[in-house]
């Protein structure tokens, strides 16, 4: 996961998973992120919150399959070729717990400095602010860090 | 990892010791004259002190052996143990118990107060006639210990010296008793080219001039007192000593001396007497004598049968791996049905088989008998019929029932919860017992018993019985049903399981605040099962769980809803029948007629949002959970299923529906479906249909 980085990480960096959804750009902290994987066959749960709406198969252990472009008000496109399932370790009152989430692509494994993080702004935005831990800059553009305890909670 | 922490070991050995001491003690607050149960407190304390100082714990064995010295006059018959010394006795236990397991909180004081009772009671309570069980008793320590000695007949296995024990360390000390005269005896020992350099064959015969206590001579071979065996008879008095004080020390390769073994043999075989504290048996002589390869090869089986302790992390983890060696050999199945290749095949079913009996033995070796928890609220009961003045019998059935060791211990606090509640609200006063023309003993089974592949445990008290009226007025008070609504019974005790339900118009110590039952409920809803009441005014109340055999893989159904499948417990299922045309047409009832019965049903295809247009034939499943029936319709049967559980995530902890998930064949994850919550599921559709009826 951490191949194609150049040196070591700086202290007031954050390794971070870029992923897109839709439009937009979000940046995953890669602490939490245990593997990318390819679209899997998946189980609905009839009755289940919208933004997990199935489970996986993730090697033998069955996992939420959370859909982040529900909880962000986006359009769901159908698979491509560049869907990937990203799971990641969320600990959610005190338990760690699996969470597979749908990308409509994954870009890289990259740095975003925190001197590049912009105080979110209180207007301007169609999301909830509580979802959003900040946002940063990267390459000229603007990239969400989402809250994930918070989205999926 | 491998190699566990000695004092871990020390301290797990300790606590089943713990749990065979205080269920002796217990038991002779019963019986007080059963020697049997005399000896194995003793025995058990004995075991603690000698493990307690090898591995360090010497507040253990120091205070042990005060405890130990002032039990041994109950052991001797002299004292009967009374129902305060017993309770004394067990208070010394938590004390050693408190010492091994968290030294820090412990203090001396209260060591030495135990100790002082102890003595008190052993020491003021000088018996007027020294009971009859000394009479009864084979003549034990007072005798003994004013004869001349002891005869010896030492055994050990022939791998003792790989342990690193050293027989000749223990004659050693043996000597340091008094004189010793000691022969080997050789006939055990096989020719040159049979030998096993690394095995002992020698054999001891030891009379030991000293009137020392059979204590101390256990105590020398406390280490390898299972690995040998140790016949012990008393030197007859006539018996001249020795002159003077001899010690052979033989090499194991050393010349046998054949002849002067021959006749000390004969003398030890004659004198042989059972030993009292049961450790050795008694070796015929014609043994002895046969040969050494058989004697090796029974060894072998004795100790093939005898336990391994594992640890449970180990056990579980066994358990995971065969879960997922049943989803890969479903794959594997699946692939070699849609092939054609007939060796493939083969191998399928192969492993099949081979899979289901490792996932059965498996299972097996998670089982543990129940017993090993009854025995835990003997203690309970004890304390809480003393402190509430409630004289109270503990009868225990089913000891040897076994249910999967995770659950074993779920169940611990479930069946405290209960158990407390029959002796404080069930049982009632003394008093009042007599004025309902009781016996003054309140009575308390717990019982254990398979049924099918459930597991009912019961907890009966002969007690007042549940008060109905108060329930319900409580329940109206709490504002959780209207006044004068129609319930019946068994509907009203249902809230004795809501949280913060409580009728007890005092709160004490042990019960009565309305937290538990709901507690115990869920507790026991996690493991698949359920809890049902039943009680006769006056006469006790009955509480059964209802408990799955196992926890981690069931047979299930696999059915097919639309696009997905799922998963029914077979327990659950009754029968399957066909969705008739009849009942089809008829939307407005959804009732089945199953041989005159009528059995409500639920579409699973709305229940589920199953897209597509259904199946042309649907298939129902009918389903039981105690006595409700309830139709499931589905498209279709797929088959059985070995159904590897996996729990869904908090994520889904909403879903009431479902209660786990599993993985098939093609590696996709299935929903199982919780048949519980599907039969008050339709239950409640029922209601609301006779209530829309009524409107």
């Amino acid at each position: 996961m951490n191949e194609g980085l150049a040196g070591e990480p700086r202290a007031d960096a954050m390794q971070v998973v870029m992923i897109g959804l839709g439009e937009e750009k979000f940046a995953l902290d890669a602490g939490l992120v245990r593997e990318i994987i390819d679209p899997v066959p998946v189980t609905r749960v009839a009755g289940a919150r919208a933004f997990v709406p199935s489970v996986i198969n993730v090697r033998g252990n069955v996992i939420p399959l959370a859909d982040l472009r529900i909880r962000f008000g986006m359009p769901q496109l159908d698979n491509s070729a560049d869907t990937r399932v990203v799971v990641i370790e969320l600990n959610l009152d005190g338990e760690p717990v699996l969470v597979g989430v749908t990308a409509d692509k994954v870009y890289e494994v990259t740095e975003i400095s925190h001197t590049d993080v912009q105080q979110t702004p209180r207007v301007g935005m169609h999301w909830k602010p509580e979802f959003i831990r900040f946002i940063a800059k990267w390459r000229e553009e603007f990239v969400i860090v989402p809250n994930m305890e918070r989205i999926l909670n | 990892m491998n190699a566990m922490d000695p004092t871990e070991v020390f301290r797990q050995e300790a606590s089943e010791l713990f749990e065979v001491l205080e269920g002796a003690l217990l038991d002779l607050g019963q019986r007080p004259d059963d020697r049997e149960l005399v000896d194995s407190a003793f025995r058990a304390l004995h075991t603690i002190k000698g493990s307690g100082a090898m591995f360090g714990f010497d507040k253990v064995a120091s205070f042990t052996h005060e405890f130990e010295t002032a039990f041994d006059r109950v052991r001797k018959g002299e004292i009967r143990p009374t129902q305060e010394l017993i309770s004394v006795a067990l208070a010394a236990k938590d004390y050693i118990r408190a010492l091994i397991e968290d030294p820090q909180s412990t203090d001396d004081i209260i060591g030495e107060a135990i100790l002082d009772d102890l003595r008190r009671f052993v020491s003021a309570d000088q018996p007027a006639a020294p009971v009859a069980a000394i009479a009864e008793a084979p003549p034990l320590a007072p005798v003994e210990s004013k004869q001349a000695g002891w005869h010896l007949y030492l055994e050990f296995e022939s791998h003792i010296l790989r342990n690193g024990s050293n027989p000749l360390d223990l004659l050693e000390d043996l000597c340091k008793l008094g004189p010793c005269f000691v022969v080997p005896v050789t006939d055990g020992i096989p020719f040159l080219d049979e030998m096993e350099p690394e095995d002992c064959y020698l054999k001891w015969d030891v009379k030991l001039h000293a009137a020392c206590d059979k204590d101390a001579i256990d105590d020398v071979f406390m280490f390898v007192q299972d690995e040998m065996k140790l016949t012990l008879s008393p030197l007859a008095q006539v018996e001249a000593p020795v002159p003077a004080p001899l010690f052979l020390l033989l090499d194991e390769e050393q010349a046998p001396v054949a002849e002067m073994a021959a006749p000390v043999v004969e003398v030890a075989a004659a004198q042989v007497t059972e030993q009292p504290a049961g450790k050795a048996e008694p070796k015929p002589e014609a043994k002895s004598e046969t040969k050494t390869e058989t004697k090796t090869e029974a060894k072998r089986e004795e100790r093939g049968i005898a336990t391994v302790r594992v640890q449970a992390e180990r056990l579980d983890e066994l358990m995971d791996r065969v879960g997922e060696l049943v989803i890969a050999q479903a794959r594997l199945s699946q692939l070699a049905a849609s092939g054609s290749d007939l060796s493939i095949k083969m191998i399928a079913e192969e492993i099949e088989r081979l899979a289901s009996s490792l996932r059965d033995t498996t299972m097996g070796a998670r089982m543990v008998p129940i017993g090993s928890l009854f025995g835990r609220f003997r203690r309970l009961v004890h304390d809480l019929s003393r402190d509430l003045s409630k004289p109270v019998e503990f009868v225990t059935s089913g000891e040897d029932t076994e249910l999967d060791k995770t659950m074993i211990e779920c169940l611990a606090d479930p069946l405290v919860h209960l158990i407390r509640n029959a002796i404080d609200h069930g049982i009632e006063d003394t008093a009042t017992r007599a004025a309902n023309g009781k016996t003054e003993q309140g009575r308390i089974e717990l019982a254990a018993v398979h049924s099918g592949a459930q597991v009912l445990v019961t907890v009966k008290d002969n007690g007042g019985g549940l008060n109905t009226a108060r329930i319900r007025a409580k329940a109206e008070e709490q504002g959780l049903i209207a006044a004068g609504a129609v319930l019946t019974d068994h509907e009203i005790h249902q809230f004795l399981f809501h949280p913060g339900f409580s009728t007890a118009q005092t709160i004490s110590a042990l019960s009565g605040r309305g937290v538990g039952m709901d507690v115990v409920k869920r507790t026991i809803e996690n493991m698949r099962g359920s809890i049902d009441l039943s009680t006769r005014p006056g006469q006790g109340t009955t509480v059964t769980l209802r408990l799955p055999l196992t926890l981690a893989i069931i047979e299930g159904l696999l059915i097919r809803v639309g696009e997905g499948r799922y998963i029914i417990p077979l327990s659950a299922v009754e029968e399957c029948v066909e969705l008739t045309a009849e009942d089809e047409r008829s939307r407005g009832r959804n009732f089945l007629n199953v041989r005159g019965n009528l059995v409500p049903f639920l579409r699973l295809r709305e229940l589920l949002t199953a897209s597509g247009s259904p199946d042309k034939h649907q298939k129902t499943i009918i389903i039981s959970t105690g006595e409700t029936r309830v139709g499931l319709v589905a498209d279709q049967i797929i088959g059985n299923h070995q159904t590897v559980i996996k729990s869904l995530s908090k994520l889904h902890s909403d879903v009431t529906i479902f209660s786990g998930a599993t993985i098939l064949g093609d590696g996709t994850a299935a929903l199982i479906l919780d048949v519980a919550q599907l039969v008050t599921l339709a239950q409640s559709k029922v209601e609301k249909q006779h209530l829309s009826e009524a409107a």
